[in-house]
């Protein structure tokens, strides 16, 4: 008899433990905004900073934040959260290629409906870079920063060979590699970024912005790279392989400091990082334009790695989540904050005239090159097989023209095709 | 009819035996049912299945990157099983000619098996690169620059040699472990009948540590299969996904093409030919060895 207790006790016991370990949609709370952050030091302290002014002055639901609670990428732990229910109201560092896919699936907030947007968008000097978020007048995520993607150069390298300048034109890039590379041990510059499916972002994407004068390179499910702007960008990338002007990779090291390439694509992230890792680099470093064949006038189309911010369809905080970041979003003074904090620049349009950054990009010059360039940088297209296309872009049009297995127009065509062939299959 | 009432000990037997029961059905067949369910329906994490038979199938084994993925573990086996054999052979015979610090000289072996897939990655990828040290050395010498990883086949090569150099050490004990149970009589034996090293390691090593072999052999064929971190750090899957695996095939399209449903039958297809080919090198190779 007390055996058969003990067996009962045993059952309710582990009964009991499996009820704890089952999985049940955390309650939301209605009480705060909750807000994930990205992982990085320098956004923590922006957002610290934000978010405790914002709660002192008492302008709304009091926020509190944790930083994306994640060791790999924010996709998955997001994603993660959202299985689990335990996905915050608010969440930054989503790419729009990302946020199009939470919109696929129904979880993020279309911001454009939400009360008091366009007077955000006019505040905060969005109205040319808002287009490049907006999906068939939806908008899913809106840009905090943008990141566009410039060519930095080692100054004393360009100045020894003769250039004054950075290239801004392919004939200029083709003139500097011949005076510069040394067959298979020095090239004159780093044209393919890596072999994840983002690094196209900044090869080919880049170039491809570059010479269309920011065209988009898809649209209704279709692909349109396939054009006379493909053709030069893939010229080009096909030109510096075949001529040994640059090379296969540059795993090994950072090209740039040991010369081993005097040019390369780089985004303002790899400030801080050379600031703190090659500062002796960084002090003979200039950036340039995203050449194409021939030099425009002001700044140049370029690719905009730029990370925005989602509000959840789980929230039930939602319009008081979105005055928080119309507040953070709008005020010029935490604007300015955030750009001293992580050296990325606001994703608005008035960066270089409004005086109130004047006085930041006026002693960084590298600084002020990005900023140029916030307006006229596109972000991806907005797909949510964004990972398909630029995987597609890699094996079909990069890596033969790395090889030279395609010419150019071959590759251009071949990939445009597969594109259009996945995006049929996956519609 | 009275039944019989269970005894003491079978009620301890019974709640001992539940423990794992209870286990198993959590973390192995309700995974396994929720696994085979998910394969047959359509589901995007947030809306509930939907029954969708064989689609998933159909789109599967139409795949040409899966297919191509499929392929690709073949490839990688036809370059890693050699080397790894090889190697783990070498390390068995060296085994036994050290005398002193056996156990530490074995102990060594294993750290490049403990060692993270994911730091040895990028240490290769260093090693490999077309600006490498590697190839750095190859042009100071014979002039030329070597394509490790932007050249398909090299690219599984390069692969190849760093998960052999990882397993090398431990399979190498393992056939070191078979190497001990040979007689040495037979050995003596051989000799007398003036048997050379080539005749004695064809004819009666290797068919005497025959068990060994296998159980490597067995292993190499599911580290095949399984292979995700090196391709996808060292390589990105490419040049043009001739390293690209199934693991890593299932891993993007589950969590960053988010189709579970569609990974679900990936991976039962998957589990399926590391099972069938384990099947056929058993039947092909293994043999049973017995000391009369």
């Amino acid at each position: 008899m007390t055996a058969r207790r003990e067996v009962l006790q045993l059952a309710l016991g582990g009964a009991a433990l499996l009820a704890g370990c089952s999985s049940r949609r955390a309650e939301k709370r209605t009480d705060r905004i909750r807000l994930w952050v990205a992982p990085n030091e320098a956004e923590e302290g922006f957002w610290k900073i934000a978010v405790a002014r914002w709660n002192g002055q008492g302008r709304g639901l009091p926020v509190s934040f944790t930083t994306i609670p994640t060791a790999g990428a924010s996709e998955d732990t997001v994603l993660s959260a959202l299985v689990a229910g335990t996905e915050p109201d608010l969440s930054t560092n989503i790419f729009s290629g990302f946020a199009v896919q939470l919109a696929a699936l129904g979880q993020v907030e279309n911001l454009a409906a939400m009360p008091g947007y366009a007077e955000l968008v006019a505040r905060r000097d969005m109205g040319a870079i808002v287009p490049g978020w907006t999906q068939s007048g939806q908008v899913c995520a809106l840009p905090i920063y943008s990141s566009p993607t410039l060519l930095w150069w080692r100054t004393d390298l360009l100045e020894k060979h003769g250039f004054s300048a950075p290239p801004r034109t392919y004939d200029e890039v083709y003139a500097f590699c011949e005076r510069y590379g040394v067959a298979r041990s020095r090239y004159g510059m780093q044209v393919i970024s890596g072999r994840g499916w983002a690094d196209r972002w900044f090869d080919f994407i880049s170039f491809y912005y570059a010479a269309s004068n920011g065209a988009p390179y898809l649209e209704g499910g279709h692909a349109l790279y396939d054009n006379a702007a493909g053709l030069q960008a893939a010229g080009f990338i096909d030109r510096m392989f075949r001529r040994g002007w640059t090379a296969l990779d540059f795993d090994a090291e950072e090209p740039l400091v040991s010369g081993l390439a005097a040019g390369a694509v780089r985004g303002p992230w790899d400030v801080e990082r050379f600031a703190k890792i090659y500062p002796e680099t960084l002090a003979r470093i200039a950036a340039g334009p995203i050449v194409s064949q021939t030099a425009g006038q002001g700044a140049g189309a370029t690719f905009s790695d730029s990370k925005g911010v989602v509000i959840f369809k789980s929230s039930r905080v939602a319009r008081e989540a979105f005055e928080f970041l119309s507040w953070v979003l709008g005020e010029e003074e935490l604007n300015l904050l955030w750009l001293q904090r992580t050296g990325l620049s606001p994703a608005r349009g008035d960066l270089l005239e409004n005086p109130r950054f004047a006085d930041y990009y006026r002693g960084n010059q590298i600084a002020q090159a990005y900023a140029e360039h916030v307006a006229s940088a596109k972000p991806p297209a907005l797909s949510e097989h964004t990972i398909d296309i630029q995987k597609i872009m890699t094996a079909k049009l990069v890596e033969p023209l790395m090889t030279g297995q395609r010419t150019p127009r071959e590759a251009l065509a071949e990939a445009a095709a597969a594109t259009d062939q996945m995006l049929r299959v996956r519609a | 009819m009275k039944r019989p009432r269970l005894s003491r000990e079978a009620w301890i037997g019974l709640s001992l035996a539940s423990t794992y029961l209870v286990f198993t059905a959590i973390f192995w067949a309700y995974p396994f049912f929720w696994l085979a369910k998910l394969s047959v329906t359509q589901w995007r994490f947030f809306d509930d299945p939907v029954f969708t038979g064989t689609r998933n199938l159909v789109l599967t084994v139409q795949d040409p990157q899966f297919l191509q993925a499929l392929w690709n573990v073949l490839r990688f086996l036809a370059m890693y099983v050699p080397i790894a054999f090889g190697g783990a052979l070498v390390v068995a015979f060296g085994l036994q000619h050290v005398g002193r610090g056996k156990a530490f000289v074995a102990l060594c072996f294993l750290l490049s098996n403990v060692s993270s897939g994911v730091a040895l990655s990028l240490v290769f990828t260093k090693i490999f690169s077309s600006t490498g040290p590697l190839n750095a050395v190859l042009f100071d010498l014979l002039g030329i620059r070597i394509p490790w990883t932007n050249h398909p086949t090299l690219a599984m090569l390069a692969i190849a040699l760093v998960v052999a150099w990882k397993f090398v050490g431990y399979y190498g004990l393992i056939l070191y472990s078979g190497l001990l149970t040979v007689p040495k009589e037979i050995y003596d034996a051989a000799r007398l009948d003036r048997a050379g090293p080539l005749t004695r390691l064809v004819r009666i090593t290797l068919p005497m540590i025959n068990p060994q072999l296998m159980m490597v052999l067995v292993f190499a064929i599911l580290v095949s299969f399984g292979l995700f971190t090196e391709p996808f750090l060292i390589t990105g899957g490419g040049p043009a996904d001739s390293t690209a695996t199934p693991q890593m095939m299932i891993y993007e399209t589950a969590f960053r093409r988010l189709q579970p449903s569609h990974a679900a039958m990936m991976s039962i297809l998957v589990s399926a030919a590391t099972y069938l080919l384990v099947l056929v090198a058993r039947r092909l190779f293994e043999r049973k060895v017995v000391l009369a």
